[in-house]
C-alpha cells in the first residue's frame, strides 16, 4: 500500500515534468518572426508601402558637406578658426590622400544609387498603379542621376550601375570599371531629359518635378561647358547649357523670393524659388544644426555655439557697394578705413562684421578690445575667429544656440531659382556674349537686393567678371564655390597662399582696418592633380578595374 | 578649503554609514525574530542556553582513516575563534568547550579537514581522510556534479569566500588573476557599468567572444549578486566541459553556484565594509604656466607670435588673477576623493532534517567621482530545499536585485571629452564659485539619469528517485526570470559663465550652454527569460566499474519589449512627462519588442573502471531561431579520457606522488555570432526620414543582403591535461594545454565586393581561425607551525590565436607585412615611426636632403616623425605598412595568490598581471592640443634640436597630419603587474566578541588595485579605448566586520 502511494507521487511529479516539456511545442517553437524588419512582399504589395522606400532615398540625400566645417571652408571665401578642421587641416594644404576621408568625399553616393536601382527595378517589376509607377520611377531616376552628378563633379568619371548587382548571379561582372569623363556626363545628362516630361511641372512638397530635372542637366553642362571639362572652349557647349537653363526660366512656375534676408529660413520652406532641396525636421535626428554652429559662437559674453566658419577678406570685398558699384571701382565710394558703410543689401544679410549687432548685442572683433571675439591670428588655442567675420546668411536667430533641442527644420537648398538665372547667364554670355538675356537674368538677380542693373555695353570679359562675382556673393555658403572655383579652373590660383581678413585696432580711438593673412598657412593646390579628389583607398582596394586619378597612385 | 569639505564628508559618510549600519541590524533582527519563532523551538532555546555549558572539556584521538594510525600534529580549533590544540604524538587531544553550538575543526596537512558539531560528549574520535582519497569532493559541471576524481575535463573552480571581503562592486571584477585560462579585463570603473569583459582562454573567433554565464544552472548574467551570496565558481574550458551547452559554449561557461542552507542551527552572519575609492591612475598636467608656455612654443615654432606676453605668463605663474589667468587642474578640482564604497550584508542559513534554508538581504552604496554619479544595489535571496519524500526533493529559489544607477543626463564618454577641453588655462570655476567650462555644467548642473533595475532570478526544481531502476532520478526546472529596466533623464539648462576682464571689477555673465529648457527622456524594457529543463540522470556501481549518464532537455525563450518617451522645452521644472510642453513638435515616443528562443536535448555518459580508466561522451543537439529552418538545428559531441597513473601498482609506492591524473578531451561546439534573421532579405523601417508632401515621413531601406544559409560556427577543441598532487598536498599542479579549431567563422565578407555594391553582406560562415595555448595552476599548503600556515598558488595562462582565413583584399593580402591572414586578430598596422628629422636632414633651403624617402603629408620639418621606408622605393606610402603592435587583449595573463594565517591574522594578497598586449596612445591627449584639448605634462619633453631624442614630436598648435599617423609612434606597451587585492584580518578573541554579543568577529582590511608596474604613463592599463574617454577603475581601500552573531 505504501509503496502504491509512494508510486503514485512519483507519477504526479512525473506527470509535472512532462507537462513542462509538453508546454514546448518544438515544431514552431523556434520561428520567430522579427517585428522590427519588414519583407520583400510586404513592402511593394502596395505603393503606398513601396513610397517608403523612396522616402528613405529622399532622407539620404545629402546635406551640406558639413554643418561645422562648412563646404566654402575648403575654398576662399571661408576659413575654418579651428586649425584640426579638415578643411584647414588636409585639403587646403594639397595633402588629400586616398587613405583621408575629409567630408568632401563622396564616394558613399554608390549606396543610394543602390537603392535608386532597387527601387527602379521592384517597381518596374511589380503590378502597381501604373500612374504611380511612372511618376515615382522618374524621380527614382533624377535622383539617381543626382547621385552620379555628385560622384561625377567630385571624381570625374565613375562606373556606371544602374541594375542591382548580385554577386550571387553577376559573378565577376559586379566589379564595374569607370566610364570615361564624357560617359559620365552624357549618362546624367541623357536621363534627365529623357524623365523631365515624366516629372509634374509642380511637384509634390519637396519632392522633384520636372524643373529638378532640367535645373540638373543645365547645371551639368554648364560644369562640362567649364574650362576644366571644355579647355577648348566648344561653344556649343555653353550653348547647350544656356538652352537647358532657359527651359526652367520659360516653364514660369520658379521665381525669386521677394526677401533675400529670410529666404533660407525654416518659415520659407519649399518657397518658389527653390527648386531641389535636403529636407529636415526641427529638434529630432534629421533637423539642420547650421544655425548652431556656424554664426558667431560668443554673444554677449555667453557662449552659444563654436563658430566653425570664419568668412575671409576676399568674400566680403566681392560685396558691391549700395550703389551696385564693386569696391574696386573708383567711383564706388568705398572708404577702406570705413570699409562696412553703403554696402550692398547681401553684406549685411550675409556677413556679421564688427559693428554689427547680432541678437541684440554688438559684435567686437578688433584687436585689444578684450572681446572674446577679438581676432586671434595666433593658430587657435584661443577658440577665438581667425577672421573678423562670422556668416550670417540662413542663420536663424531662433536657432543660434549648438545642441539637439535647438536644431532646426530649414531645408537645405541644393538648387534655387538665383543659380539657375545666374547659370543661364554664365553660359549665354560665353556662348554668344552678353546679349539682353543675360542682362535681364543677372538684373532679375541683383533687382531683388536693390542693386541697380548692371551697366550697358559691358564687354564679354566684363560681363564675366560680374557674373562671377555675381554668383560668388549670392550663391556663398550654399557649397557652390568649391564646384565653381573647380569648373572654372580658378582653384588653382586662389587656394594657394593665404586668404586674408582686416585687423582692426584703434589708434586715438578712431578704428584702422589693416589687410593681414591669417594664420596658419602652408595652402597649396596642385592643378596637376587637385582639380578631382583622389578614389578613397578602400574601394580602389575592392574593386581592382578602378583606376585611381592621376596623381593619387599610391603605387 | 576642499579638503577641509572632503574630510567633512568623509565625517558625514562615516556617520551616515553608521547609521545605516544601525538601521540594517535592527531590519535584520526583526526577520530574525519573525523566523526563529517560526522555525524550531530549539532555536530559541539555544539563545538563552548559552552560560549554562561553560568549562565543559572534550578529549579524544585522531587517527587515519586508511592505516588506523594516530595522527600527530593534527590542529584542533574551535570554529570562527582563535581556541585551538595540537594533538599529541599519540594523536590524542584535549580541548575546553565554551559552548554548546561550538564546531570543532580537525586540520592536518594532506588531510581533508573535518569539521565535527559538539554534541555535549566528552570524548571525540575523529577519523581523518587522507586528501588523496578524497573520492567524494564533488566539482560543478554543466547540468550536474562530478567526482573531482573522475573528472576528464577542463575545469577550474573558486569557491566564492575571498570576494565577499573584498571592496568590488561586480562580481566579474574579483575574477582577474585567480583562475587559470581566464583574462579578465575591466576598461572602466564607472558604477553600474563595472563589469569587465572575460575571455576564457583568449580570443577564438571574429564574431562573439563572450563566455556564457549560468547561475544556478540557468544561463544567466551574474555580475549584480552580492558576493556574500555566493558559493562558488566554476570555469568551463575544454569541449568535453562545455559541449553541454552546445551552440552557446564555444566561448566557454563561467557556472555560478549560490549559497543554500546546510543541516544545523540556525546561523546570522552580518558582513559589512566601508571603503574608500579614488581613480587609479590620473593624467599629469602641466600648469597654467608651463601649458601657456608650451603653447606660446608652438605657436612660435610654426612662424606665428607668443599666445601670451610675459606679464600674462607672470600672471598664470603667481595667481594674482585667478578669473583673467586661471590655473586650475581638472582632475584635482572636478573629481571627489575617496568616495565611499559601503555594503552590508545579513544572512540566515540552517536547517533541519528535512528542510534546508538560506536567506540574505544586502545593500551596497557606491559613490562617483562627481556627486550625480552613483548606484545603490540591494540584494535579496532565499532559497529552501526540502526533501518532500525520501525520493522527492523540491527546491525553491528566488534572488533579486533592485539597483539604481544615477549618473549625469550627459553620456560619460562625453564628460570625458569634455575634461579633455577643461586645460589649465580655462576657468574651470570662476572665483564666485561658477563654471566656466563645459564640463562643469554638464556634470553639476545637466541633471540625473536615474536607472532603476529589477531583475529576478526565480527557479522551482523537483527531484525525483525512481526506485524501480536503482540510481535513477528525474528532475524538472522551471526557471522565471523578469528584468524590469526604467530609465529616467530629465535634462537640465547647464550654465556656462564667462567674465569680461575689460570691466573694471572683472563682470561675470551667466549663459545657458547648448539646452536652453528642460527635456524628459522616460523609457521602460520589460525582459523576461523562461527556461525549462528535464532531465533523467542516473549513476550507479556495478563492482568496479561506474556508469553515470545524463539525458536533458532544455527550452529557452525570450522576450523583451520597451516603450520610450520624450518631451523637450519644459517651462515647469518637474520631472513629469506631464508636466512637459504640450506642442506636438515637442513630444516623441518609441517602442519595439524582439523574441528569442533555444532548443536543446543534453547528454552525457561518464564510466569508469576501478577508479583508474575513466572515459566520458557529452554533447547537445541544439536549435536557435537565428537560422533558416534547415539551418537550425546542429549537434555537438565531446569525448574525454582519464587515466589515474597514481592508481596503478607501479605507482602506489611512490609514496611523494599521492594523484595523478592525464586526461584528453575532443570535441566539437558551436557559436552564434552576428546577429539573428540574417538569413531573411529584410527591409529596416525608420522614421523620421524626410519630410515630404508637407509632412515627416517613415523609410523603408534594404537591410544587409541575405545569406540563407547562414548558421553556427563551429569550434574543434582538443585539450591535454594533468592534474597532481605531491607530498600529500603540499604541491598541486593542474595544467593544461589546449588548441581550438573555430571554422564556419561568421565572417563579414564586405571586402569581397566593390564599395559600389552599395549594400553591407549578410556574413558567411566562410572564417577560419585558430587559437592554441596553456593555462596552468601550481599551489602549495604548507604549515610552518601549529600557529603559521601559509598558502600560496600560481596561475598562468597563454593564448595565442591565429586567423587562418578571413576576408581580405589583395592590397594588405599580396604585402606579407600588411597580411592580416596568419596573424593574430587585433594585430595593430601602421608606419615603423623611425625617430625624428633631424636638423642635418634637411638642406639650407629647408628641403629634405636626397635619398630621404619623401612623406606625402606636407613639408615635413626637422623635429616631425619619420618613418621607415620598409620597401625602399624613396617614398612612404602605404606599402611600407607594417605590423607595429599586438592586440588589445592581452596574449599572457598571470596571477599569483598568497594567504598567510597566523594566530587570529589572516592576511591575503593577489597579484595580478598581463602581458603580449598593446594599445593606441589615447590620440586626443597623447598628441598635444589635438582638437582644441590641452595637453599633459609628459608633453614638455617635446623635439628640439638640443633635445632630438625627445618622447615627443616637435611642437605645433595642433598635431600635424605628418605626424598623426597611424604608427608606431603612438603604440605602446601596455603590459602590467598589479597589486589587485590585498587584505588582512583579525578574529576577534571569542571573550571579547561574546561580551558584545556575537559568536563571531573578524575585522578586516583589504584593499584593490593599490599599486601598478607598467610602463604606460597617465591612464590605466586597462583603459583600451584609445581616446581615453573612460572612467577610470578605482583603487579602494576598505574596512569590514564580519559577525556572526547567532
Amino acid at each position: 500500500m505504501k509503496n502504491l502511494i509512494i508510486n503514485f507521487k512519483v507519477i504526479i511529479v512525473l506527470t509535472l515534468l512532462m507537462m513542462s516539456v509538453g508546454m514546448i511545442s518544438c515544431k514552431d517553437y523556434l520561428d520567430v518572426i522579427p517585428k522590427a524588419q519588414v519583407s520583400d512582399a510586404t513592402l511593394w504589395a502596395e505603393t503606398g508601402n513601396a513610397d517608403l522606400f523612396l522616402n528613405g532615398i529622399y532622407g539620404s540625400i545629402r546635406g551640406p558637406i558639413d554643418f561645422f566645417d562648412h563646404g566654402d571652408n575648403y575654398t576662399d571665401n571661408s576659413i575654418s578658426q579651428y586649425l584640426w578642421a579638415d578643411s584647414r587641416g588636409r585639403y587646403v594644404l594639397g595633402i588629400e590622400t586616398p587613405g583621408s576621408t575629409s567630408n568632401l568625399q563622396q564616394w558613399s553616393q554608390f549606396n543610394n544609387i543602390r537603392a535608386c536601382n532597387v527601387f527602379i527595378s521592384k517597381v518596374e517589376a511589380s503590378n502597381l498603379d501604373e500612374d504611380w509607377k511612372k511618376l515615382r520611377l522618374a524621380e527614382a531616376r533624377f535622383l539617381r542621376a543626382y547621385f552620379y552628378s555628385v560622384l561625377w563633379t567630385t571624381y570625374g568619371g565613375v562606373p556606371i550601375i544602374t541594375e542591382v548587382l548580385d554577386r550571387n548571379t553577376q559573378g565577376d561582372s559586379i566589379f564595374r570599371a569607370r566610364a570615361t569623363d564624357e560617359e559620365t556626363f552624357k549618362f546624367i545628362d541623357d536621363e534627365c531629359t529623357a524623365i523631365a516630361d515624366d516629372l509634374p511641372l509642380i511637384p509634390g512638397t519637396s519632392r522633384v518635378g520636372k524643373g529638378a530635372a532640367l535645373t540638373l542637366k543645365g547645371w551639368c553642362e554648364l560644369f562640362n561647358a567649364s574650362p576644366l571639362k571644355n579647355p577648348d572652349n566648344d561653344k556649343t557647349k555653353w550653348a547647350l547649357a544656356a538652352a537647358t537653363n532657359k527651359q526652367v526660366m520659360d516653364m514660369n512656375v520658379y521665381s525669386l523670393f521677394p526677401d533675400h534676408a529670410t529666404m533660407l529660413f525654416q518659415a520659407n520652406n519649399n518657397n518658389n524659388e527653390i527648386i531641389f532641396c535636403k529636407t529636415y525636421l526641427g529638434g529630432t535626428n534629421i533637423g539642420n544644426s547650421r544655425s548652431g554652429l556656424q554664426p558667431i559662437g560668443v554673444v554677449g559674453g555667453i557662449q552659444l555655439s563654436w563658430s566653425g566658419v570664419n568668412p575671409t577678406q576676399e568674400l566680403v570685398d566681392e560685396y558691391d557697394m549700395a550703389n551696385g558699384l564693386p569696391i574696386t571701382d573708383p567711383s564706388s565710394g568705398y572708404d577702406p578705413q570705413n570699409p562696412y558703410v553703403n554696402r550692398e543689401k547681401r553684406f549685411y544679410d550675409d556677413i556679421n562684421y564688427d559693428g554689427s549687432i547680432w541678437l541684440g548685442y554688438e559684435s567686437v572683433y578688433w584687436t585689444g578690445s578684450g572681446s572674446l571675439n577679438e581676432l586671434d591670428l595666433n593658430f587657435g588655442g584661443s577658440n577665438r575667429p581667425c577672421t573678423v567675420y562670422h556668416p550670417r546668411k540662413g542663420i536663424e536667430p531662433q536657432f543660434c544656440q549648438n545642441g539637439y533641442n535647438n536644431l532646426s527644420g530649414a531645408n537645405w537648398a541644393i538648387f534655387r531659382y538665383a543659380e539657375v538665372l545666374l547659370s543661364y547667364a554664365e553660359a549665354q554670355n560665353e556662348a554668344v556674349g552678353p546679349d539682353a538675356s543675360v542682362y535681364d537674368a543677372i538684373n532679375k538677380v541683383r533687382a531683388r537686393v536693390d542693386l541697380p542693373s548692371l551697366p550697358a555695353g559691358l564687354s564679354q570679359n566684363e560681363m564675366r567678371i560680374a557674373i562671377h562675382r555675381e554668383r560668388r556673393v549670392e550663391l556663398c555658403f550654399e557649397d557652390k564655390r568649391w564646384p565653381d572655383l573647380i569648373r572654372l579652373k580658378l582653384a588653382e590660383t586662389l587656394i594657394p597662399g593665404s586668404v586674408h581678413t582686416f585687423q582692426i585696432t584703434k589708434v586715438n580711438g578712431i578704428k584702422v582696418y589693416t589687410l593681414v593673412p591669417t594664420g596658419g598657412s602652408d595652402r597649396a593646390f596642385d592643378p596637376a592633380k587637385n582639380y578631382v579628389l583622389p578614389i578613397p583607398q578602400s574601394a580602389m582596394d575592392q574593386n581592382k578595374k578602378l583606376v585611381q586619378n592621376p596623381g593619387y597612385q599610391n603605387n | 578649503m576642499k579638503k577641509n569639505l572632503s574630510y567633512f564628508y568623509g565625517l558625514k559618510n562615516l556617520y551616515n554609514c553608521f547609521q545605516k549600519l544601525l538601521l540594517t541590524l535592527k531590519i535584520a533582527l526583526l526577520i530574525l525574530i519573525c523566523s526563529i519563532q517560526n522555525l524550531s523551538a530549539t532555536a530559541t532555546y539555544s539563545l538563552n542556553s548559552i552560560d549554562m555549558l561553560q568549562q565543559k572539556t572534550v578529549s579524544g584521538k585522531v587517527t587515519d582513516s586508511q592505516t588506523g594510525e594516530n595522527l600527530a600534529g593534527v590542529n584542533v580549533v574551535i570554529k570562527g575563534t582563535a581556541l585551538g590544540v595540537i594533538t599529541g604524538t599519540d594523536g590524542k587531544y584535549s580541548i575546553a568547550i565554551p559552548d554548546k553550538k561550538a564546531v570543532l575543526v580537525f586540520s592536518f596537512i594532506g588531510y581533508i579537514s573535518k569539521e565535527v558539531p559538539f554534541t555535549d560528549r566528552s570524548v571525540m574520535d575523529v577519523v581523518l581522510e587522507s586528501a588523496e582519497l578524497n573520492l567524494e569532493e564533488v566539482v560543478i559541471v554543466g547540468y550536474g556534479t562530478q567526482k573531482k576524481t573522475s573528472l576528464t575535463s577542463a575545469v577550474s573552480s573558486m569557491q566564492a569566500e575571498k570576494l565577499a571581503d573584498d571592496p568590488i562592486t561586480n562580481l566579474t571584477t574579483g575574477l582577474g588573476g585567480r583562475i587559470p585560462g581566464l583574462i579578465v579585463r575591466q576598461s572602466t570603473g564607472e558604477p553600474g557599468r563595472d563589469a569587465n569583459d572575460i575571455y576564457i582562454r583568449g580570443i577564438s573567433s571574429t564574431g562573439s567572444t563572450q563566455p556564457l554565464l549560468v547561475v544556478d544552472g540557468i544561463p544567466r548574467g551574474f555580475q549584480n549578486l552580492d558576493p556574500n551570496t555566493i558559493e562558488s565558481f566554476t570555469v568551463l574550458k575544454d569541449a568535453a566541459a562545455v559541449a553541454p551547452y552546445g551552440v552557446a559554449g564555444a566561448n566557454g561557461v563561467i557556472l555560478i553556484t549560490t549559497k543554500r542552507g546546510k543541516t544545523g542551527m540556525p546561523t546570522v552572519t552580518f558582513n559589512s565594509y566601508m571603503g574608500f575609492q579614488n581613480c587609479t591612475v590620473l593624467p599629469k598636467l602641466p600648469t597654467a604656466y608651463e601649458f601657456a608656455s608650451l603653447q606660446n612654443a608652438a605657436s612660435v615654432n610654426v612662424g606665428g607670435n607668443p599666445l601670451y606676453s610675459a606679464s600674462d605668463l607672470r600672471k598664470f605663474k603667481d595667481g594674482s588673477d585667478p578669473d583673467g589667468h586661471p590655473n586650475h587642474n581638472v582632475y584635482n578640482e572636478l573629481f571627489d576623493k575617496n568616495t565611499p564604497l559601503n555594503s552590508y550584508s545579513l544572512a540566515l542559513s540552517g536547517g533541519a532534517d528535512r528542510v534546508k534554508y538560506y536567506a540574505s538581504v544586502g545593500y551596497q552604496y557606491q559613490g562617483g567621482i562627481w556627486a550625480p554619479t552613483y548606484q545603490k544595489r540591494f540584494n535579496y535571496t532565499m532559497n529552501i530545499d526540502a526533501d518532500v519524500t525520501k525520493t522527492t526533493k523540491i527546491s525553491f529559489g528566488i534572488n533579486g536585485t533592485e539597483q539604481l544607477n544615477s549618473a549625469p543626463t550627459i553620456p560619460t564618454e562625453r564628460l570625458f571629452e569634455l575634461v579633455g577641453y577643461a586645460t589649465p588655462i580655462t576657468p574651470l570655476t570662476f572665483s564666485n564659485g561658477q563654471g566656466g567650462t563645459y564640463v562643469w555644467g554638464d556634470v553639476f548642473q545637466s541633471g540625473k539619469s536615474l536607472t532603476n533595475i529589477s531583475q529576478l532570478f526565480t527557479q522551482l526544481s523537483i527531484e525525483q528517485k525512481l526506485s524501480f531502476v536503482p540510481g535513477l532520478i528525474a528532475k524538472g526546472t522551471i526557471a522565471f526570470d523578469p528584468t524590469f529596466t526604467r530609465n529616467k533623464a530629465f535634462r537640465t539648462p547647464a550654465h556656462l559663465w564667462s567674465v569680461d576682464t575689460t570691466k573694471t571689477p572683472y563682470q561675470y555673465i551667466d549663459g545657458i550652454f547648448e539646452q536652453t529648457k528642460p527635456s524628459l527622456s522616460e523609457s521602460m524594457d520589460y525582459s523576461k527569460q523562461l527556461t525549462y529543463q528535464a532531465s533523467l540522470n542516473y549513476e550507479r556501481n556495478f563492482g568496479k566499474s561506474s556508469l553515470g549518464g545524463l539525458f536533458l532537455f532544455e527550452a529557452k525563450s525570450n522576450d523583451d519589449s520597451y516603450f520610450g518617451a520624450t518631451r523637450r522645452n519644459y517651462n515647469l521644472t518637474i520631472d513629469e512627462l506631464d508636466m512637459g510642453s504640450s506642442d506636438l513638435a515637442d513630444i516623441s515616443n518609441s517602442g519595439a519588442s524582439s523574441s528569442a528562443r533555444q532548443l536543446g536535448l543534453v547528454y552525457r555518459v561518464n564510466y569508469d573502471y576501478d577508479q583508474k580508466y575513466l572515459f566520458e561522451a557529452t554533447g547537445r543537439y541544439d536549435g536557435s531561431y537565428y537560422f533558416a529552418p534547415k539551418k537550425r538545428w546542429g549537434f555537438f559531441p565531446a569525448f574525454s579520457l582519464g587515466w589515474r597513473l597514481s592508481e596503478e601498482k607501479f605507482m602506489k609506492n611512490i609514496d611523494w606522488l599521492n594523484n595523478l591524473k592525464i586526461r584528453g578531451s575532443y570535441g566539437e561546439v558551436g557559436s552564434l555570432a552576428g546577429s539573428a534573421f540574417q538569413f531573411l532579405s529584410l527591409y529596416n523601417v525608420y522614421g523620421p526620414a524626410a519630410v515630404l508632401d508637407g509632412g515627416a515621413v517613415q523609410a523603408a531601406t534594404e537591410g544587409t543582403e541575405s545569406n540563407p544559409d547562414i548558421t553556427w560556427e563551429r569550434a574543434k577543441k582538443t585539450d591535454m591535461g594533468l592534474d597532481a598532487t605531491l607530498w600529500k598536498g603540499l604541491l598541486q599542479i593542474e595544467a593544461d594545454c589546449f588548441y581550438e579549431l573555430r571554422s564556419n567563422m561568421l565572417a563579414n565578407p564586405t571586402v569581397i565586393v566593390p564599395v559600389e555594391y552599395g549594400v553591407s553582406l549578410s556574413q558567411v560562415n566562410a572564417g577560419k581561425m585558430d587559437n592554441r595555448g596553456i593555462d596552468f595552476t601550481i599551489g602549495t599548503n604548507y604549515s610552518v607551525s601549529k600557529d603559521l600556515h601559509i598558502s600560496l598558488s600560481g596561475n598562468f595562462t597563454y593564448a595565442k590565436n591565429k586567423l587562418l582565413q578571413v576576408f581580405e583584399t589583395p592590397t594588405t593580402y599580396d604585402n606579407p607585412n600588411r597580411r592580416i591572414t596568419g596573424r593574430p586578430l587585433g594585430t595593430k598596422f601602421g608606419f615603423e615611426s623611425i625617430g625624428y628629422f633631424q636638423v642635418k636632414d634637411f638642406d639650407s633651403n629647408g628641403n629634405l636632403l636626397p635619398g630621404i624617402a619623401t612623406q606625402p603629408w606636407g613639408k615635413v620639418y626637422p623635429g616631425d616623425v619619420r618613418y621607415k621606408d620598409i620597401n625602399k622605393d624613396g617614398k612612404i606610402d602605404d606599402n611600407d605598412i607594417t605590423v607595429i603592435g599586438n592586440a588589445n587583449i592581452p596574449q599572457i595573463i598571470y596571477g599569483i595568490t598568497a594567504n598567510v594565517t597566523y594566530k587570529s591574522f589572516s592576511f591575503d594578497v593577489l597579484f595580478q598581471g598581463v602581458g603580449k598586449t598593446s594599445f593606441f596612445g589615447p590620440w586626443g591627449y597623447w598628441q598635444p592640443f589635438n582638437s582644441g584639448r590641452g595637453a599633459w605634462e609628459s608633453n614638455m619633453d617635446y623635439w628640439t634640436p638640443e633635445n632630438p631624442n625627445a618622447s615627443h614630436c616637435r611642437i605645433t598648435p595642433s598635431p600635424t597630419e605628418n605626424n598623426s599617423q597611424v604608427s608606431s609612434y603612438e603604440i605602446f606597451n601596455s603590459r602590467y603587474l598589479r597589486l589587485k587585492s590585498l587584505s588582512l584580518s583579525y578574529t576577534i578573541p571569542t571573550v571579547v566578541s561574546r561580551k558584545i554579543g556575537v559568536q563571531n568577529a573578524k575585522i578586516y582590511i583589504s584593499g584593490q588595485n593599490l599599486l601598478t608596474f607598467t610602463p604606460i604613463i597617465n591612464y590605466d592599463p586597462e583603459i583600451v579605448q584609445s581616446e581615453a574617454l573612460d572612467y577610470p577603475p578605482q583603487r579602494v581601500i576598505s574596512i569590514g566586520i564580519n559577525l556572526t552573531i547567532f
